[in-house]
């Protein structure tokens, strides 16, 4: 056979529709329990706490404006009453005179009449401190002291210097009222003193508490802000993490209310979505790469059933005259056989190419492994390589998709293959795993070894050692890639010279219940957002 | 009748020699089919065979020691390859070793009856290559 | 009995190393002649042969597809001169698709320098900087044009059986060498080989005809049996099938036509609207 390769793009697989559909389904539900949520976004919250300070501050501005209003009033009314003390204590002033010599009555009446103008001047003013009922004490008590000068005056001019018993008795009455206006007025002042001080003292409490209560509202916005930015901040690094360890798993609800941080989780499934579907793609081209490898020797070992059946179809042709019934029985027989071989020796091949959608289920791994190393034995053979399976009895199952896991033990043995010198010998041994609940299988070869510089770049993606066109350097990383996600993990060591030993260690079954779920067998590190 | 032209033909696959064997011997060949390599170095041991068709690919010793082995012991003799796994690298490097021929499975009875027949010739003997085919080469 | 394929940098040196090889074996000279009776067999005008053989596809250049079909058309011709042994081959890009033939030597000659360059001076009216520094931009070129249409970098060694470099053997040692290694048993025909080349003429000429109307065809042919892989939508997979099937069987020298349809998945999802 010869070929003239024409360029051409690579068909791209489409088989595991359901399973594609099944997983788009999936991930509308996330979808849309992450958006059926309140929503509760970050904007509101920061702008209902700058309202909450808003309202905070401006109900202090308010106290503060009623309280200064306030404070006002009383040094007016002080002013006022200190104006009226003046007045009243120059009239009683001018009374004292008028009764030791005699003289400036009208001074008097005069002070008692600018005292009453002040009064009622500030009728207003006054009333507003000191209720409607003030001028029932005040204007009488002035009204009546005038009255009394006024008569002690009439009595003055009719009585000579010198009076009798009755202007003894109004100067001793005129003294009294006197007396008692001023101390009432002193006793108001004193009082309204009293009742601006304490005002004053409101206010600065009020500046101060109110101070101390906006600290608390600030740091309570601040601090409620900070857990809910910091929490998704550090939630969202996690998953940044997760996903670039090849978890795929999307991102589901953790919180009751929707908000910014949903957005950005829609966005990161998405990118999800889109990386598996990516991965999905390398996965199945490296199959195909790997299916190509294989089918040469597939090609190679073709020829041997397609040979017998082509000499003996020839013979019969040739000879059909000449022999006995019992000749051409025997011949046709060979070829059904043949045939039957043939078809053998493709449908393994054909079987392991054929795109399915992925399927856990619980497996058995030596029977696995034997299916895979059956997969490789025309390479194998093809190269004098042999190969030996060893088991412990018993192993329990492990929870994967057997063309997967198939693929990454295909991978392992086509590079101990690729190692190993003609004639080798390879080792695949499962046994169960140190740790408890998880089972190991080795690939060992006796090659040419991993050098210890190369080891840490191993599994990068496109890191090969073979020549352009022999390795895409994409087996490990894609076989890596697979076994993350059954929740397992590939090791490696080596000494140069020696032959490698490959581990691969992966979880048994234990929930069977899983199996329905989906594709990602760990639910420990579910993701929420 | 010429004296018949002694071949022996090796391949694991049985049914290929059983289907061989006839079809040479229609042109005059006596062939002995062996299935196993090792027995059938025994046999060229001992005895010169004129023409040797020997598979490459076998479990435990493979063709190019029949050939080296045949090429050793009896210069004279023609080696032809055949193979399933024919591949040039492979092709060069049984000419290199000195085969007569090399053939590709699968191939039809008449493909080797013609180069038995030319390796024949090259011997010095002729042989009736019309006789096996009714129809014709 | 074998083929020697010669392929050069420098045509006029690499011509005469493949006269001086074949005069000296006995053995015939296939070379651009041949150009002539494929032009005039085929229809096909002869200067666009020669084009397809030399140049890059380009931007103002001959398509890319009708570069490919002519290359076919001096393919296969040339395989099917080669089914005769004893030639030596020269000019055709023979050493591209003898690949796999185990009688076909297939030989690199490197021109001298500093002679390439004046060639390409004297050619081209340049002075000799010029050149120089067009000559490697034509390897860059030939680099291209080699795996554009045989998926194969024509520059590289690794390519060929033997790689002589007339800058440190004279003409006549080359030749030597080469008529030496034609005689080694390794690169004698057998009834593999021919049978290889055989099915590559045979694959070549039913190539020529399909790759006007089915482009992106691939195609193996073994025994008269030809095996080929065309795209197609779901929906006209039949008629396609039918249409390959009945074109390839007109080529003298098919018995069997097998088509395999590959879905088209780039043409099912133009299609389908996304
Ligand atoms: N068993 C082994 N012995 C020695 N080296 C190995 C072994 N397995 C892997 N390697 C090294 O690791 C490299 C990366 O392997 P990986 O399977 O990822 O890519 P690759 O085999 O080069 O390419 P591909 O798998 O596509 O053929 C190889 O190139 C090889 O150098
Ligand atoms: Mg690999």
């Amino acid at each position: 056979m010869t070929s003239i390769p024409q360029n051409q793009p690579p068909a791209v697989g489409a088989g595991g529709q359901a399973e594609r559909t099944r997983l788009a389904e999936r991930a509308e539900g996330i979808r849309r329990a992450l958006v059926e949520r309140p929503r509760f976004s970050l904007r509101l919250q920061m702008y209902l706490g700058f309202l909450a300070a808003f309202i905070l501050s401006a109900g202090v501005a308010v106290a503060l404006v009623y309280n200064f209003h306030d404070m006002e009033n009383k040094i007016r009314f002080l002013e006022i009453v200190n104006d009226y003390v003046m007045e009243v204590e120059q009239a009683r002033r001018f009374e004292k005179n008028f009764l030791l010599y005699g003289s400036n009555l009208s001074d008097a009446l005069d002070s008692v009449f600018q005292a009453e103008q002040i009064l009622t001047r500030n009728a207003g003013e006054l009333a507003a401190v000191m209720g409607p009922g003030w001028s029932q004490v005040m204007l009488p008590k002035l009204r009546g002291y005038q009255a009394l000068l006024e008569r002690l005056g009439r009595l003055q001019g009719a009585a000579g210097a010198q009076g009798g018993p009755a202007r003894q008795d109004l100067q001793a009455r005129v003294r009294k009222e006197g007396q008692e206006m001023v101390s009432a007025a002193l006793a108001l002042l004193s009082k309204e003193k009293a009742s601006l001080s304490t005002t004053t003292r409101r206010s600065r409490q009020i500046l101060i508490y109110s101070l101390a209560l906006l600290l608390v509202v600030l740091v309570l916005n601040a601090y409620l802000l900070g857990i809910r930015m910091l929490g998704s901040i550090n939630r969202f690094g996690e998953y940044a993490n997760r996903i670039a360890a090849g978890d795929y798993t999307p991102i589901t609800p953790s919180r009751r209310y929707r908000d910014e941080f949903t957005d950005l989780a829609l966005a990161i499934n998405a990118m999800i979505q889109e990386l598996e579907n990516r991965e999905a793609v390398l996965i199945q081209s490296h199959k195909m790469r790997a299916v190509g490898t294989l089918t040469s020797g597939v090609a190679h070992e073709l020829n041997n059933p397609l040979n017998n059946i082509t000499l003996t179809a020839h013979v019969l042709q040739e000879d059909y005259a000449g022999l006995s019934d019992a000749e051409r029985q025997e011949m046709i027989a060979d070829v059904v056989q043949e045939a039957g071989r043939a078809k053998k020796i493709i449908s393994n091949l054909l079987d392991f190419a054929r795109e399915t959608g992925s399927q856990l289920e619980p497996l058995d791994l030596p029977h696995l492994l034997q299916e895979t190393i059956d997969l490789a034995a025309n390479q194998i053979k093809l190269l004098g390589i042999k190969i030996q399976l060893q088991s412990s009895d018993n192993l329990p199952r492990v929870h994967g998709d057997s063309q997967q896991l198939r693929q990454v033990f295909l991978n392992l043995i086509l590079n101990a293959i690729d190692a190993s010198a003609k004639g080798g010998k390879i080792q695949v041994i499962v046994v169960p795993a140190d740790e408890p609940n998880y089972v190991a299988v080795k690939v060992i070869d006796f090659g040419s070894g991993i050098p210890a510089h190369i080891l840490p770049s191993l599994f990068d993606p496109f890191f090969t050692t073979k020549g352009r066109g022999k390795g895409t350097g994409l087996g490990l990383s894609v076989s890596q890639g697979i076994v993350a996600k059954h929740g397992g993990r590939i090791m490696v060591s080596s000494q140069a010279g020696q032959g490698a030993t490959f581990t691969v260690v992966l979880p048994v079954t234990t929930i069977p219940a899983e199996l329905g779920e989906g594709r990602h067998p760990e639910p420990a590190n579910r993701a929420k957002a | 009748m010429p004296e018949p032209l002694e071949v022996l033909l090796l391949d694991d696959e049985p049914i290929v020699g059983r289907r061989l064997k006839p079809a040479l011997a229609k042109i005059g060949c006596a062939v002995e089919v062996f299935e196993n390599p090792e027995k059938a170095l025994a046999r060229l041991q001992e005895k010169e065979f004129k023409i040797v068709v020997t598979d490459i690919r076998m479990d435990d010793i493979d063709g190019m020691q029949v050939l080296e082995f045949v090429r050793e012991r009896w210069p004279e003799s023609k080696v032809i390859m055949i193979t399933g796994y024919a591949m040039m690298s492979l092709a060069r490097e049984a000419m290199e070793k000195g085969a007569f021929d090399f053939i590709a499975k699968p191939f039809k009875p008449d493909d080797l009856r013609r180069v038995i027949a030319k390796a024949a010739r090259a011997l010095g003997y002729t042989l009736d290559f019309e006789a096996a085919a009714p129809e014709g080469g | 009995m074998s083929l020697i394929a010669i392929s050069a940098d420098s045509y006029p040196q690499g011509l005469d190393i493949a006269q001086r090889t074949a005069a000296a074996l006995g053995y015939g000279l296939l070379g651009r002649e041949l150009l002539a009776q494929v032009a005039a067999d085929r229809g096909l005008p002869q200067e666009q042969l020669v084009q397809a053989l030399e140049e890059t596809p380009g931007f103002f250049g001959m398509r890319t597809r009708r570069q490919q079909e002519l290359l076919l058309h001096i393919q296969a011709a040339c395989l099917e001169r080669l089914l005769a042994d004893n030639l030596v081959c020269y000019g055709l890009g023979a050493h591209l698709y003898l690949v796999g033939v185990s009688h076909a030597l297939r030989v690199r000659v490197l021109a001298e320098p500093q002679q390439r360059a004046a060639e390409l001076a004297a050619l081209r009216g340049l002075p000799p900087e010029r050149a120089a520094k067009l000559l490697e931009r034509q390897d860059q070129e030939r680099r291209r044009w080699s795996s554009q249409f045989f998926q194969a970098d024509e520059m590289d060694p690794a390519q060929y059986d033997m790689v002589l470099s007339l800058g440190n053997l004279e003409p006549e040692k080359a030749v030597e060498i080469i008529c030496d290694a034609a005689g080694y048993r390794k690169f004698q025909a057998m009834t593999y080989s021919r049978k290889c080349l055989q099915d590559k003429a045979l694959a070549a000429r039913v190539l020529a005809k399909l790759m006007p109307r089915f482009p992106d065809i691939r195609l193996q042919a073994s025994d008269g049996t030809v095996v080929a892989q065309v795209q197609s939508l779901k929906r006209d997979q039949r008629k396609k099938q039918e249409a390959v099937r009945e074109l390839a069987s007109q080529v003298p020298g098919v018995s069997y036509v097998e088509v395999q349809v590959i879905r088209d998945y780039f043409g099912q999802a133009a299609q389908s609207g996304r």
